[in-house]
């Protein structure tokens, strides 16, 4: 049986860009599907076993200053060591978010990773690389509140009146995700036929400057609650 | 003009670290011994550049954010900074502001210290052509990132090099 390994490359302990994108990936991946995150170095043995009888891997990644995040690089350098000894060859998929739009300035990590692959003798299979990934998981967060408010919606105004307000609800936040959504599906696929993915981009499927004035909204709330924007917000220091 | 000329991050070790230390005012030493960033945006939205993370590297967006000069001086990983090097860089990103803007025709943050002169990078250890280009490829993008008006990338054969460095 084909295994799959899921390589969570966020710190978050919960509700991580990454943790997301690599469930959707899993959805249509066969075989053993095993989900790992590393966090820090108590986590490399258990990974890296894990690796053995493993076929592929994806990684899920968040970006971090044009590349890839510190304590991944260093799981990387372990991984290299580890696999070219015990001689384990694996196909290498890559699942990567920033929280920029623009999909393609995950370009240098993709390279990182086709680099990554020649060092460890593994097949890079390619990745996926997508823009705004924070406002994809405000949309995430979104429909599990608005499938709370449908169901309450539903007891006291009955079905026919909440379903429309619903499914206007869900057509939007599947508007904005969709091409992030079925590129992470499509290399599910890829990943079953053991095939080659190659190197793509995509973002939330917004302009740009709309884009940039919600995340300029969405920091200025974050920072009244945390009261960062009482402290200096935009100040040096 | 920012308030320090030259600030130096390296991984070497202790011995270049004094020899940095005795020339340049502003000496990082990236010894891997850092937690890496937690990813909490802490640092732009709760207590504005600086970490919660309470090591040496706390504010260490603030030291670089004030230099005029940044020199990075880091084993090759891929084409990549290496991981304790890559650390001081996650751990700084209070140097730019929550803000979003255009810099460069894409997205990215208004500078809390404004734009800055110039980016170097002196790489060593074993690179391959793929690892070079990769490497340059990514210097361009953090100097956009950052707002370094310029950018330089340099291997180094030797570490002895390092020692006529101005
Ligand atoms: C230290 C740090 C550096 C980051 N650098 C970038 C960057 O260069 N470009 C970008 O688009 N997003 C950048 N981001 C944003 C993250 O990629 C984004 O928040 C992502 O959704 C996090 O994914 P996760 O939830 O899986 O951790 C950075 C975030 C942090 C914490």
């Amino acid at each position: 049986m084909m295994k799959t390994v899921l390589i969570n490359g966020s710190p978050k302990k919960r509700l991580s860009v990454s943790s997301y994108l690599l469930g959707i990936v899993g959805l249509l991946v066969k075989g053993e599907v095993v989900k790992e995150q590393v966090r820090n170095s108590g986590d490399y043995e258990r990974i890296l076993n894990s690796l053995v009888d493993a076929d592929n891997v994806v990684f899920g990644v968040p970006l971090y200053v044009d590349g890839v995040p510190s304590h991944m690089l260093a799981f990387m350098k372990e991984m290299e060591k580890f696999c070219v000894e015990k001689k384990i060859r694996l196909r290498l998929y890559v699942v990567s978010n920033g929280g920029f739009i623009e999909g393609s300035q995950n370009k240098a990590l993709m390279q990182i990773y086709e680099n990554f692959c020649k060092h460890c003798d593994f097949e890079w299979h390619g990745g996926v690389g997508i823009g705004g990934g924070v406002m994809l998981n405000v949309m995430r967060i979104m429909f599990f509140a608005y499938a709370g408010l449908f169901v309450l919606n539903t007891i006291t105004a009955g079905l026919t009146a909440a379903l429309p307000i619903f499914a206007e609800q869900l057509f939007v936040i599947l508007f904005f995700s969709c091409a992030a959504i079925l590129y992470c599906l499509r290399m599910g696929f890829a990943v079953n036929k053991g095939a080659g993915y190659g190197v793509k981009f995509t973002r939330i499927l917004l302009p740009s400057f709309l884009f940039i004035l919600a995340a300029d909204i969405f920091f200025v709330i974050i920072s009244i609650f945390q009261g960062g924007i009482f402290r200096g917000w935009l100040k040096r220091k | 003009m920012g308030d320090i000329m030259k600030t130096i991050i390296h991984d070497l070790d202790e011995s270049y670290d004094l020899l940095f230390k005795k020339k340049y005012e502003n000496v990082i030493f990236a010894n891997g011994k850092y937690a890496p960033c937690q990813g909490c945006f802490g640092c732009w939205t709760k207590h504005p550049a600086q970490c919660y993370l309470k090591d040496a590297l706390q504010t260490v967006c603030r030291q670089i954010g004030k230099a005029e000069e940044l020199i990075i001086i880091t084993e090759n990983c891929y084409g990549a900074y290496s991981p304790a090097v890559k650390n001081v860089l996650d751990r700084s990103i209070g140097v730019s502001t929550p803000f979003s803007t255009y810099r460069g025709k894409q997205m990215h943050h208004t500078l809390r210290y404004g734009r800055k002169e110039k980016l170097t990078i002196y790489t060593y250890g074993h690179i391959t052509k793929e690892e070079e280009k990769t490497f340059r490829y990514m210097l361009e993008r953090n100097a956009i990132n950052y707002g370094f008006r310029e950018f330089e990338f340099h291997y180094l054969e030797n570490l002895k090099q390092l020692e006529e460095m101005e």
